[in-house]
């Protein structure tokens, strides 16, 4: 397998996630597998990158949409899974994350294109949906060995309401889980007000989905084992 | 007294008004005006005329709003619970169409008025209209056959349909949502909204790719409003960029008024539609909830400039969060008051 190959494939699948083409973007992975590149590869040089680098926004000084991060995440999500299986060593799993909508909010999609990244990754991730309480969060970070909690907000009053990250954050000094368990969050609001993260009592925020598997890993880095 | 009438009237016949109108979005706010739940004040359109009627005359913005919340458009079309809070907007608590059957199946009430929750609406507008005497006015607000769809399957649902699912299950829902738009809009007129502001994020920048907007989303705002015409709708960013789309909407719709995000940039929005339509400019009101007076009239002032100099200009909000202190609200009113004299010598 030539890195011009694995470059031509990269290249294709970018074009296929800019235009939002689910299907082309499904062929060119299997057409990289057809052509000899190993699952490990196919994630690692295609997959991941692709999505990074759409989400992220440096494929183009345009603006990148919604649209296009929630194929990305949703395309490396669904490879990620189904080659995962096929790696000749079990990939080492970066860390656990639980992750919801906050109390009161019922929107899913940043959420959704969190996890995608995070599990590309190759982050456990436990999804809690959406209008989780703030003793869910904490119960299921205990539960499942989860050292980050993320929190995904759609409207202020969710973001910000007595019953949100605040509430979490409350919980964990009540338990005395704060150097065990960090706090990420986002979503709109956060996006229109970049120190709402501190007020709401969160360790950081991400800006965009791309981001939030580096933030994750250094707060995991800050935790106590 | 010069009224947001007057405002409004001398911009669209190209004259200069006293000032910048002002479009100041509350909403929820209304609840606390008249001191009932949120929950009570949505459940009759006079507790909710009284509630914005009192918010305009107690902040002097130019206009009214008749409008309860988004979801009440889902409840129109079968939504049965909507879930609300002490502070801020109802929740859809129960999303209409899970199968492409829900979709085949989606009907819309012959006449909106059928339903109690538009009536109430519609009382509320009727209200307004009857106390603003041609003064100030009457916002009537309508979702896009576009966007529509996220809310009665929730948006990732939506995006997968639109961008990868079934083509003819596609645009039978967008046929079935873009009548219903067009009812609505026809049905606010008939209450007795003045304008109606178009909501469309999802057709919006922010979005979808300039490609998709024109492939998928185009070709409905066109459809949703043969019947109404274009005359007096705002196309409302909804919380998306619009600035990439204006150059075609201007081209295709005969829409005058764009209602920018905050993100847009009111001088390039002027050179992409040229003169002839409105524009308004919105603050980032989420920051209104902690900017200081000075911040605020700062960045109202800027906003105010770049809008002065575009010309046909209106300053606005997107939604305001619950949680802005009634002193910033002020503080913002006052900024727009003084940034945007036409003629500040008289002041």
């Amino acid at each position: 397998m030539t890195d011009r190959i694995k470059e031509q494939a990269l290249d294709d699948y970018l074009k296929a996630l800019f235009d939002t083409d689910k299907a082309a973007a499904l062929r060119i992975v299997q057409q990289a597998l057809d052509n000899g590149m190993s699952p490990e590869s196919v994630i690692f040089e295609v997959v991941v990158p692709g999505m990074e680098r759409m989400i992220g926004g440096m494929l183009s000084d345009n603006l990148v949409t919604l649209s296009q991060h929630f194929l990305a995440s949703q395309i490396a999500e669904e490879v990620t899974d189904r080659l995962i299986p096929l790696f000749a060593v079990a990939p080492e799993v970066q860390g656990n994350v639980v992750i919801g909508t906050c109390h009161g909010d019922f929107h899913g999609l940043g959420k959704k294109i969190v996890i995608g990244c995070l599990r590309a990754r190759m982050f456990r991730v436990t999804d809690l949906g959406i209008n989780v309480a703030p003793e869910r969060f904490v119960e299921a970070a205990l539960s499942n060995h989860a050292k980050v909690i993320g929190i995904s907000s759609m409207m202020v009053h969710t973001a910000t309401g007595e019953l949100g990250p605040k509430r979490v954050r409350q919980l964990l000094r009540e338990q005395g889980l704060e150097e065990k368990v960090r706090i990420i969050v986002g979503g709109a609001p956060y996006r229109f007000h970049d120190s709402l993260y501190k007020e709401v009592g969160a360790d950081a925020w991400a800006d965009t989905a791309a981001e939030a598997p580096a933030v994750v890993a250094r707060l995991m880095a800050e935790v106590l084992p | 007294m010069i009224t947001g009438m007057d405002r409004l009237a001398a911009l669209m016949s190209g004259a200069t008004p006293d000032r910048v109108p002002i479009i100041c979005n509350l909403l929820d706010q209304g609840a606390r005006e008249m001191k009932v739940s949120l929950k009570e004040y949505y459940s009759r359109g006079d507790l909710v005329a009284e509630g914005q009627l009192r918010m305009r005359e107690k902040y002097g913005y130019d206009t009214l709003l008749g409008m309860f919340y988004s979801g009440l458009e889902a409840e129109l079309l079968g939504c049965s619970r909507i879930i609300y809070a002490d502070d801020g907007p109802p929740n859809i608590g129960h999303l209409i169409i899970n199968t492409p059957e829900h979709i085949r199946k989606l009907s819309l009430p012959d006449d909106l008025n059928d339903h109690p929750r538009f009536r109430e609406l519609a009382s509320c507008i009727g209200i307004l209209k009857r106390e603003s005497a041609g003064r100030w006015p009457v916002l009537g607000v309508a979702t896009a056959s576009f966007t529509l769809p996220a809310m009665l399957m929730g948006i990732g649902p939506w995006l997968e349909l639109f961008l990868n699912g079934d083509p003819g299950l596609r645009d039978r829902l967008l046929e079935t949502c873009s009548r219903f738009c067009s009812r609505q809009i026809s049905a606010l007129r008939e209450a007795g909204a003045d304008l109606i502001v178009y909501i469309n994020p999802v057709a919006s920048a922010t979005f979808i790719t300039l490609a998709k907007f024109r492939e998928l989303a185009l070709p409905w705002v066109i459809r949703d409003l043969v019947q109404s015409g274009p005359t007096g709708v705002i196309f409302f960013n909804g919380g998306g960029r619009i600035n990439p789309i204006l150059a075609d909407l201007r081209e295709h719709t005969g829409i005058g008024a764009y209602y920018l995000n905050p993100f847009d940039d009111i001088s390039e929005a002027r050179t992409i539609l040229g003169p002839q339509a409105l524009i308004a400019g919105a603050i980032n009101d989420i920051r209104l909830i902690d900017w200081s007076p000075e911040e605020i009239d700062v960045e109202v002032g800027k906003i105010m400039n770049a809008g002065k100099q575009a010309g046909g200009f209106l300053f606005g909000t997107l939604l305001m969060p619950f949680r802005i202190p009634e002193q910033n609200i002020r503080a913002m009113m006052d900024a727009a008051i003084k940034h945007g004299s036409y003629h500040p010598e008289v002041m």
